[in-house]
């Protein structure tokens, strides 16, 4: 059973279609990447999953059917537009917003505890949460979301105000969240975050799905035919079949000329006796991979 | 009914738990208990509290005396000293050993004419008790019960002559109180759905609402809110009450008027019939107002489109007061948002007849329901509104989305 499943959902706002006949699923034990540009539609869908709007066309399962009260406790959520009750100290806010979650009281003191030191925040628990930095309440935030141990977890820009420790720190987190089989969706623009944790992704550009699967059949979707070369020796000036050579850090990107394979190009190179160190096909990155959809998305519109 | 219960505590302590509230509920009283003590200090520190002479030719004031005080006052005792004629009284007077004198010739009986004689000002409250002694010797030797009821006045119990309107005329502190009492509750009832309204408000602005409505349903959320929200009042209101009561057990004994309070228990009923329903439909408008804004003082400012009609009979209080049958004080019974205050002060003044009251709270009752039926449309459309108050027609298109 698939936790999340989205099923060719549209949804109209007045007289924009927010989104536009989307459909992915998200497996457990994974983190999935829910990515597009600012406005794309993201935090809609997530809406929609989460049954905070209907959804004008198509079905959402979440946990084996459509969403109910009794779910909401097996969900942990981390909105964009983060918020804590500002006046009050740190352990009842996120004691009451656990409560809010149907755990007990003697199990959030418990979890609290723990987490609370796990995020460095045990000295600040009882300070006003107004009191504290933007990254302790990002922290705060996620404990918030993670404190009833939901079988499903939708995170919003979870780095974001979060130093390089910290932001590692999380990272081993939702590991840790996706060994023990939790099923995460991952919102962020931070692309070298999600080809670093995600294992699938869906763009959402202007409503619409633009790209889904593994980063490998996304990537190898877009590759091209230029191949990434390093070499104990310098390469010749004129290769059959390349049509340029580019210098990438340590790489030698050979831009090869239509019709010609990288196989006949490696053969070319062997039988010229070239020592190659390394040699692959050039995937372009996600974040090359993001501007040319959206780029593309953009003049077609 | 958990999450219900979570959150009405959780909004209940955000509110009293606080200095400010604290601070609010317990400031008033005090403010009230420190003006009444100054204004006592002030008369009892400025009074004149120099014996009053007197020269009584004709001995009038010989048999009795004035009974002991058991009232309380912060005005003087009046102390008498006799002097034998006018001259010695003077003297007196011009060495400052007495205030004032009275001089009371032997035809005092026939012409009512006496003199009284002072320097600087004359104390009215001195004039009363000196009054009260004259009076209380020249009934002496008349029969008892006659001699009473001359001291002790007449009382009017005046009606109309449908018997709906009867007020007594000394009574004066029964028509005060329910008056009063209801202007008490209107005003908890408005800061109490002004806190309300703060917190919805609040949630948006902190952002506090997405994670809130991904835990509990919005039924429970406004319940749980508005019942915080009731809780808070009915706190400052008990302990508003209980401080009143406090000073009443402490002076009726003392001071007359106090003592002569009754409330009735058809009031006190009628009190919680017309406050309940008010107070959900209060707190259900202003949890509406708060959904729809997006910010405090944009909804302290369209909350303003319904306190006001629900606090403007008191403008009327007057044609309220002398006619409260009028079409006047019918109109406002009839209309829901004015009905409140207009019934609590027309049943200090006249016996409502019951079909009317069954109509007036019904209305109320249906505008509570009404209200969190709205609450609940608003809420849901206009809880992730961040950007721009909503419409009427928005409310009820989006809700549905």
């Amino acid at each position: 059973m698939q936790p999340i499943i989205v099923d060719h959902i549209q949804k109209n706002f007045v007289k924009t279609r927010a989104v536009d006949d989307v459909s992915f699923a998200v497996d457990n034990a994974e983190i999935f990447g829910l990515l597009g540009p600012n406005g794309a539609g993201k935090t809609t869908i997530i809406r929609i999953i989460l049954d905070i709007f209907k959804p004008d066309k198509g079905t959402v399962s979440i946990l084996d059917g459509p969403m109910n009260e009794a779910k909401k406790d097996r969900i942990g959520y981390l909105p964009e537009e983060r918020g804590l009750y500002q006046d009050i100290p740190l352990d009842r806010c996120l004691s009451y917003l656990a409560g809010l979650k149907g755990l007990s009281s003697s199990e959030t003191k418990l979890r609290l505890s723990k987490y609370l030191e796990r995020f460095e925040l045990t000295p600040h628990r009882s300070k006003k949460v107004k009191e504290l930095s933007k990254g302790m309440q990002q922290k705060a935030q996620l404990i918030a979301t993670l404190i009833h141990e939901p079988e499903v977890i939708i995170i919003d820009e979870p780095f974001s105000s979060l130093d390089p420790v910290n932001t590692q720190m999380v990272k081993d987190l939702l590991d840790e969240e996706r060994h023990k089989g939790r099923a995460i969706v991952m919102c962020t623009h931070q692309m070298h975050q999600v080809e670093e944790l995600c294992d699938r992704i869906v763009l959402i550009d202007r409503g619409r799905a633009m790209l889904y699967g593994t980063l490998e059949e996304v990537r190898s979707r877009y590759a091209t035919q230029d191949i990434l070369v390093n070499a104990s020796a310098p390469l010749p000036h004129h290769i059959p079949g390349v049509d340029r050579i580019e210098d990438i850090n340590t790489h030698k990107k050979l831009i090869l000329k239509t019709g010609i394979t990288a196989q006949s190009v490696l053969k070319e190179l062997v039988q010229q006796n070239i020592p190659i160190e390394h040699f692959e096909i050039a995937l372009p990155s996600l974040d090359e991979i993001f501007i040319r959809v959206v780029t593309e998305g953009t003049a077609k519109a | 009914m958990k999450k219900t219960l979570l959150v009405f505590w959780q909004e209940y302590k955000r509110h009293v738990i606080r200095k400010r509230f604290i601070l609010m509920v317990l400031s008033i009283p005090a403010l009230i208990a420190v003006v009444m003590v100054v204004a006592i200090l002030g008369v009892f520190l400025t009074q004149d509290k120099r014996p009053v002479g007197y020269v009584d030719q004709a001995g009038y004031l010989a048999i009795k005396q004035l009974p002991a005080r058991v009232e309380f006052s912060p005005e003087p005792e009046l102390q008498l000293i006799p002097y034998e004629n006018e001259k010695a009284a003077t003297t007196a007077l011009n060495e400052g050993a007495i205030q004032a004198y009275y001089i009371l010739s032997p035809e005092f009986t026939e012409t009512g004419e006496g003199k009284l004689v002072y320097i600087k000002t004359w104390n009215g409250n001195l004039a009363f008790q000196f009054n009260r002694l004259l009076r209380l010797n020249l009934t002496d030797s008349m029969p008892p019960e006659i001699a009473n009821r001359l001291m002790e006045g007449e009382e009017f119990v005046i009606t109309s002559l449908d018997q709906t309107r009867q007020m007594s005329e000394d009574a004066w502190g029964n028509l005060i109180v329910p008056f009063a009492a209801g202007l008490l509750i209107m005003v908890i009832i408005m800061t109490a759905g002004g806190y309300l309204l703060q917190a919805v408000v609040e949630e948006k602005e902190n952002r506090t609402i997405e994670i809130i409505i991904t835990s509990v349903s919005p039924n429970q959320l406004m319940t749980g809110k508005i019942l915080g929200d009731i809780a808070v009042g009915l706190t400052q209101l008990l302990v508003w009450f209980g401080f009143l009561a406090g000073g009443y057990f402490l002076v009726r004994g003392s001071v007359e008027w106090v003592g002569q309070i009754e409330i009735s228990t058809e009031y006190l009923v009628l009190l919680v019939l017309v406050v309940i329903p008010t107070f959900i439909t209060v707190a259900a408008l202003m949890a509406a107002i708060g959904s729809i804004t997006t910010e405090l003082r944009e909804a302290q400012q369209i909350s303003g489109y319904f306190t006001l009609p629900i606090m403007a009979p008191y403008w009327f209080s007057y044609l309220i007061m002398t006619s409260p049958n009028g079409p006047l004080a019918l109109i406002l019974s009839y209309f829901p948002l004015t009905a409140p205050v207009t019934l609590t002060m027309r049943a200090g003044f006249t016996q409502i007849p019951v079909w009317q009251l069954t109509i007036n709270i019904a209305e109320l009752v249906l505008l509570a329901a009404l209200s969190l039926w709205l609450a609940g449309k608003a809420f849901r459309a206009g809880m992730l509104n961040y950007g721009k108050r909503l419409s009427l027609k928005e409310i009820f298109t989006r809700a549905s989305a």
